[in-house]
């Protein structure tokens, strides 16, 4: 069992003479990332992530459509002109339901999954102070979050540059910038993305200390993101919607723009932290106050 | 700590407290904007109405939020979040504006992932729209839109005359007051209301928010009765620099279906120019002119497709005049008579009925 050896690693620094203050180590965000990165489940996750592009690219390869009709999805139509566009593709596909899914699986396995393994016991015996394992949970999923996204933009990138070329990127105005500042503009896209995926981990983890099946966690996590987005596209509840933790995902079109549009991305980001701070204190209420049964 | 571990259920505290800044913050922030009155020096309706007249803007910049809910028992067309430029007449939408003069504009339509724009610079005018990649390009006729028409103010008229010259202009049809000032997009700015004097104009009133320092209007609501405007257009931001003058530079990017296209772009259905019918007319003037046309082929009533069902669902009313069908929302009427005639206006369904009788 991963998880208890991490356990026993943090038993034989707690075993050791108590050290004078030092810096923070990363030890234990290090084997959390291990952990993560390391377990078979997640693996073959991130693969499904890294295929949406790859299947988008090679699907639009073959048939090969003209370019300019407006068929598909967004940026559908624009790939076949510019590789770069896959990435941009694949980040919209996966954004309603395969990046959540994603994220809801780590975060709702943070507390829950060492509750149900019975780990949990053995992490904070060693002298891990609660407050400081959420930090680390929290950190080791913006971690994943980040890479996530990055993961299917990079492929996405690869996959279109091989089979579509590159070149100058047609931005939504109609104006041509440099590929250069294309790949500045998709990788702030991804950043935002990332911050509103990590708003989403932290209302994870915090469903993650309220039970201790992780799976019921993470199903807890997509069914609040999916109910999200359904509120999100009726038109009736428009005064919900800017309060919705999904409603701003989409603003990332608006780095697309010429010149960038900030308001809705500053909403954005203003949203994301929001849910993220409410959240995280709030795994922190639950988790920092209960007893830890298993 | 100390505290925390007695009482473990103290710690709810701190999400409580986050969720209660960041509620009553935004709320704050929202109230603190609403009652800031600007404290400006008083200025008359019919000086406010002269100061429209002699607006002079160089260039500006800005982000404009249009609303409508007219009320119509329309059917949506096309799928919220598209940048279409024929979706403005319903919810809401966000308009990007750039002005250099009156030769270079652009106004650019925001959608989800999509962007649709209109730039016009010196005689070219151009519409782009992203989703489709398709570009139409229109050559304007020499000394297009140069002349505004007479307006009854002229710039060697004193203030005062200026003003009495714009309130006569309009007095007879349209009683106009002023209101306290508001601040719009940051800028103070004076309010302006206007209503008509006849009973059967279905606008109630259109409030002008006018930027003190410019003589531009910063917001235009058009209430049709209820508390809310069943209409509204406002700037959210603005800044009155030069534009980029590349903002006004459009080439076609590669990729792009270009057309070109004559000046004005043909209607979606014909409404049977030549064969017999008469072109529209307008019956009135001001506030309740309507507009009066022959229904195009296959929008009758009683013929058959998937309008003309909708059609048929609309209340039936009948007079000497005949009998039609009626559709009426908060700003507008529309009366769809038997004998193929579409009547339309900002005026009750009665005064419809009256000028479909004449």
């Amino acid at each position: 069992m991963s998880a208890a050896e991490v356990s026993a690693a943090d038993l034989a620094v707690a075993a050791r003479p108590p050290r004078p203050a030092r810096a923070p180590s990363t030890r234990f965000l290090r084997s959390e990332l291990r952990l993560i990165f390391g377990r078979r489940r997640n693996q073959a996750g991130l693969g499904v992530l890294a295929a949406v592009p790859l299947v988008i690219a090679v699907a639009v390869r073959i048939a090969n459509p003209e370019p300019g009709t407006g068929e598909g999805p967004d940026f559908f139509s624009s790939i076949t002109g510019n590789g770069f566009f896959v990435a941009l593709a694949a980040l919209t596909v996966s954004l309603p339901l395969f990046l959540p899914l994603a994220v809801a699986t780590i975060a709702g396995d943070s507390i829950a999954g060492e509750a149900n393994a019975g780990t949990l016991r053995y992490l904070l015996t060693v002298p891990v102070h609660r407050t400081r394992a959420l930090l680390v949970k929290f950190a080791a999923i913006v971690t994943f979050a980040v890479t996530a996204t990055l993961l299917v933009a990079g492929v996405g990138l690869l996959a279109g540059l091989a089979l579509f070329g590159g070149g100058p990127v047609t931005l939504l105005s109609g104006v041509q910038v440099g590929f250069g500042d294309g790949l500045l503009r998709l990788l702030a896209v991804c950043g935002y993305l990332a911050i509103g995926l990590c708003a989403l981990g932290a209302l994870g983890l915090f469903v993650s200390t309220l039970t201790e099946q992780p799976i019921g966690a993470t199903i807890a996590v997509v069914i609040l993101t999916v109910t999200s987005f359904v509120l999100d596209s009726i038109p009736q509840l428009s005064w919900l919607h800017p309060y919705l933790l999904t409603h701003w995902w989409m603003s990332f079109g608006d780095l697309l723009r010429e010149p960038v549009f900030l308001p809705d991305l500053r909403l954005g980001l203003l949203s994301a932290g929001a849910y993220a701070v409410v959240f995280w204190t709030a795994a922190w209420a639950r988790f920092a106050g209960r007893d830890i049964t298993s | 700590m100390s505290g925390w571990s007695r009482r473990p259920a103290l710690r709810w505290l701190v999400p409580g407290i986050v969720v209660a800044l960041v509620v009553g913050g935004g709320a704050a922030a929202n109230a603190i904007v609403a009652s800031d009155e600007p404290d400006l020096p008083p200025r008359t309706a019919a000086e406010l109405l002269a100061d429209l007249h002699t607006v002079q803007v160089g260039a500006l910049s800005g982000t404009v939020v249009q609303t409508a809910d007219l009320g119509l028992p329309l059917p949506e067309t096309g799928h919220p979040g598209d940048a279409d430029l024929g979706g403005l007449w319903s919810g809401s939408n966000t308009l990007r504006v750039w002005y250099d003069g009156p030769d270079r504009a652009r106004v650019a339509l925001l959608g989800t992932l999509s962007q649709s724009d209109i730039i016009r610079n010196g005689r070219d005018l151009w519409i782009w729209n992203s989703s489709k990649q398709q570009a139409s390009h229109r050559v304007l006729p020499e000394g297009f839109a140069r002349d505004p028409g007479t307006p009854p103010v002229h710039p060697s008229m004193s203030p005062q005359e200026a003003a009495d010259a714009a309130l006569a202009a309009v007095d007879q049809t349209t009683e106009v007051r002023a209101d306290g000032a508001v601040r719009v997009a940051g800028r103070d700015a004076y309010q302006l209301v206007i209503s008509p004097r006849d009973e059967s104009s279905l606008v109630e009133s259109v409030r002008l928010a006018i930027d003190a320092e410019h003589g531009l209007p910063l917001r235009v609501q058009v209430f049709g009765g209820g508390p809310d405007p069943a209409f509204e257009v406002r700037f959210t931001q603005i800044g009155f620099e030069r534009p980029d003058p590349e903002q006004f530079r459009f080439n076609p990017p590669p990729g792009t279906e270009v057309t070109e296209e004559d000046l004005w772009p043909s209607l979606p259905f014909e409404l049977k120019p030549g064969a017999g019918a008469e072109r529209p007319t307008v019956v009135g003037e001001g506030w309740t002119s309507v507009l009066v046309a022959e229904l195009p082929d296959g929008l009758a009533p009683d013929g058959d497709g998937e309008l003309a069902g909708l059609l048929a669902a609309l209340p039936r009313v009948s007079g000497d005049w005949g009998s039609g069908r009626v559709v009426s929302g908060s700003l507008f009427s529309v009366l769809l008579t038997d004998d193929g005639r579409v009547l339309l206006g900002a005026v009750t369904p009665e005064r419809l009925t009256e000028v479909a009788g004449e």
